[in-house]
């Protein structure tokens, strides 16, 4: 599949990841709180991870040898590019459109 | 025609009914109500007093917005009623006035001899007409209910002259002033008992004693119809004892009467013999709850104790389940909608399950079922111990931190933020409220019951509403409660939201999606807008059962 669609694709598999995780996290109670943060690491460290899987899975399916291989491994920075401005994109729009949610925590 | 609502709580006994009655208002039982308060006491330093005193300044500055005036009357929420709080105490404390036979002046005037043949007839010449009254009538009604109706019209005298007027006497005043402009319109409920001294010695005397400190204060123009006013009471019989006085502690002639609560059973037969037929009591009260507890008598000393308590600082009984059917009795006089406005005094009784040694309690043994009121209780104090239990345990307040700085906390993190501006400190009261109403861990870690815990222990091993869990005094089992579990009844638990999840997650969920309505509240100030918060937030995670 073309990398400038199969790697936002895989941004978007990682933030509905993120976004399990997060609404997995427990509110917590007592004075100061930590489940906010917790949930906003979350959502960054899938940020950070997002570039290294799109990157795996770009190599796993690239085409084995040829032009095809070249132009592959051409479009995959702007397919990695594509993938995290997807990822952080969504993300800050998902979390003010759902600012009392837990992943209304993320911003 | 709306009913302007009066609470009077006498004696120690009164006064602990008195703060069951406070935490009826403080769960929410008398929406958009304003309620008249007034402390009655011969013992300006009961601990009793203090205490609801206290509390009832805590709530007061729980509902106060900036301008620390106790609020406003709010719907549908918690701290509902605005509460009004005055104070009268009987003044025993100079040398003149610490004796009957002082007070009395007995050797003075021309009639001295028959002052004195008169009292002896009635009161023992070398006991109660000798005993310091600094800590009461200690059981004495007969000289009780002749000193108090004569401290109130006393206080109307002093009032009548102006001059040196005492602030006690200045609340008296207002009080009896609101009564008597509500007229028709007010109801006025009184808490004591009927077997120990002040309580016991003031409640058969207490409306005429406020009529006519209206007619001396007013110089007969502004009347207190003791008949148009609608007075209730409750007919509270003896359901904890204390020590017996041995005779050294009574060698002194100011100790040479101590109350001995052995005969408490009998001064409680005496008593409704007189309530049931005299002609002053039936035409004055409106209805008269009897409230008695049929099991032994709770000792009220405490561990180690070698004299008898007779009254002071130290007097701070814990509450009792009675307490709370008396603070009950109040609810149902002032919604009572088929009071009658003349005739003889309605003499009204419930009975609870009783099997096995224990009582089992519903909530309509204390309220009745009239519109569903006994539904609105059970929710209304779930929700309040739910509310509870997420401050002081799952918020640790009652380990000492700060719960309501976070659930406002959470709710920030969540983006709703109108909340910020509540002091801390105001956030601070109300946990130190709910330490009150439920439980608190010392500095050195010693379980401390409150309220609710107290009202609970009085009737083990019976039950009442909730789980025993509810009332876990262990750390480890109060870490693991779930606060949507607090019911007996299943089917009054919270929806616990799903796998891995449980009802503090419904909670908070159920606070965060929430769209106040502050007019419907009739809030108007940040903190009232808080507390409504949190009540509807627990109402709508008891909505998902």
């Amino acid at each position: 599949m073309n990398n400038y669609i199969l790697l936002p694709v895989v941004g978007v598999g990682m933030l509905l990841i993120a976004a399990l995780i997060s609404n997995m996290i427990k509110f917590e109670g007592g004075a100061n709180p930590k489940d906010a943060g917790k949930r906003k690491v979350v959502f960054w460290l899938f940020f950070l991870l997002n570039p290294g899987v799109a990157y795996a899975v770009g190599l796993l399916t690239s085409p084995a040898s040829g032009i095809a291989k070249t132009k592959h491994m051409d479009s995959l920075p702007i397919g990695l590019a594509i993938g995290v401005v997807v990822y952080l994109l969504i993300g800050f729009i998902v979390s003010k459109a759902m600012k009392t949610s837990k992943v209304g925590h993320w911003f | 025609m709306a009913n302007k609502l009066f609470v009077i709580g006498i004696g120690g006994t009164g006064m602990r009914c008195l703060e069951s009655f406070v935490h009826l208002c403080a769960i929410g039982m008398f929406d958009n109500q304003e309620i008249n308060v007034l402390t009655l006491d011969t013992d300006a330093t009961n601990g009793n007093l203090e205490r609801v005193r206290n509390l009832i300044g805590l709530y007061s500055n729980i509902k106060s917005g900036a301008t620390k005036d106790g609020g406003t009357p709010n719907n549908n929420t918690f701290f509902s009623a605005k509460l009004n709080l005055y104070g009268f105490n009987t003044d025993y404390n100079s040398p003149s006035r610490s004796t009957y036979r002082n007070i009395s002046r007995l050797t003075e005037g021309e009639s001295s001899r028959q002052n004195k043949m008169l009292s002896d007839l009635f009161l023992d010449n070398s006991s109660v007409q000798e005993f310091n009254l600094a800590h009461g009538y200690r059981a004495q009604t007969h000289l009780g209910s002749h000193l108090m109706y004569h401290g109130i019209v006393e206080a109307a005298r002093n009032l009548a002259a102006g001059g040196d007027v005492s602030s006690a006497e200045k609340d008296l005043d207002e009080f009896i002033q609101k009564i008597s402009k509500a007229g028709e319109e007010a109801r006025v409920f009184i808490f004591g008992s009927v077997f120990g001294g002040t309580g016991a010695s003031s409640i058969p005397v207490i409306p005429t004693a406020l009529s006519d400190a209206m007619h001396v204060r007013s110089q007969g123009k502004s009347p207190l119809d003791v008949t148009k006013v609608k007075f209730g009471s409750t007919l509270l019989t003896e359901y904890f004892s204390f020590k017996k006085p041995d005779q050294g502690e009574m060698a002194t002639k100011a100790n040479s009467v101590i109350a001995d609560s052995s005969f408490f059973p009998l001064n409680s037969q005496a008593a409704l013999q007189f309530y049931q037929g005299d002609p002053t009591v039936q035409n004055v009260y409106k209805r008269l709850y009897h409230v008695g507890w049929p099991l032994e008598s709770k000792s009220m000393d405490k561990k180690g104790a070698n004299k008898t308590i007779t009254g002071g600082a130290t007097q701070k009984n814990p509450c009792h389940f009675v307490e709370l059917v008396c603070a009950c009795a109040a609810m149902d006089f002032f919604n009572a909608t088929d009071l009658k406005s003349e005739g003889k005094a309605e003499y009204l009784f419930r009975t609870g399950e009783f099997e096995n040694g224990a009582f089992n309690f519903k909530a309509s043994d204390l309220v009745g079922n009239q519109n569903n009121i006994d539904e609105k209780f059970i929710d209304k104090l779930g929700a309040f111990l739910s509310l509870a239990h997420i401050t002081l345990t799952k918020n640790e307040a009652g380990f000492g931190n700060k719960g309501f700085l976070g659930l406002r906390k959470q709710l920030e993190d969540n983006n709703i933020e109108s909340y910020s501006t509540v002091p801390e400190k105001e956030l601070e009261q109300l946990d130190e409220y709910m330490r009150h109403f439920g439980y608190g861990f010392d500095t050195s870690n010693n379980f401390n019951s409150g309220w609710i815990y107290q009202v609970r222990e009085s009737i083990q091993p019976g039950n009442f509403i909730f789980t025993n869990a509810a009332f876990s005094k262990s750390l480890k089992d109060l870490k693991a409660l779930d606060v949507g579990k607090l019911y007996e009844d299943e089917n009054y638990h919270w929806d616990k939201g799903g796998f891995m999840s449980d009802s503090y997650q419904t909670f908070v969920k159920s606070l965060t999606k929430l769209v106040m309505d502050d007019g419907a509240h009739l809030v108007n100030h940040t903190k009232e807008k808080f507390i409504a918060h949190l009540h509807d937030g627990i109402m709508a995670s008891q909505s998902k059962r």
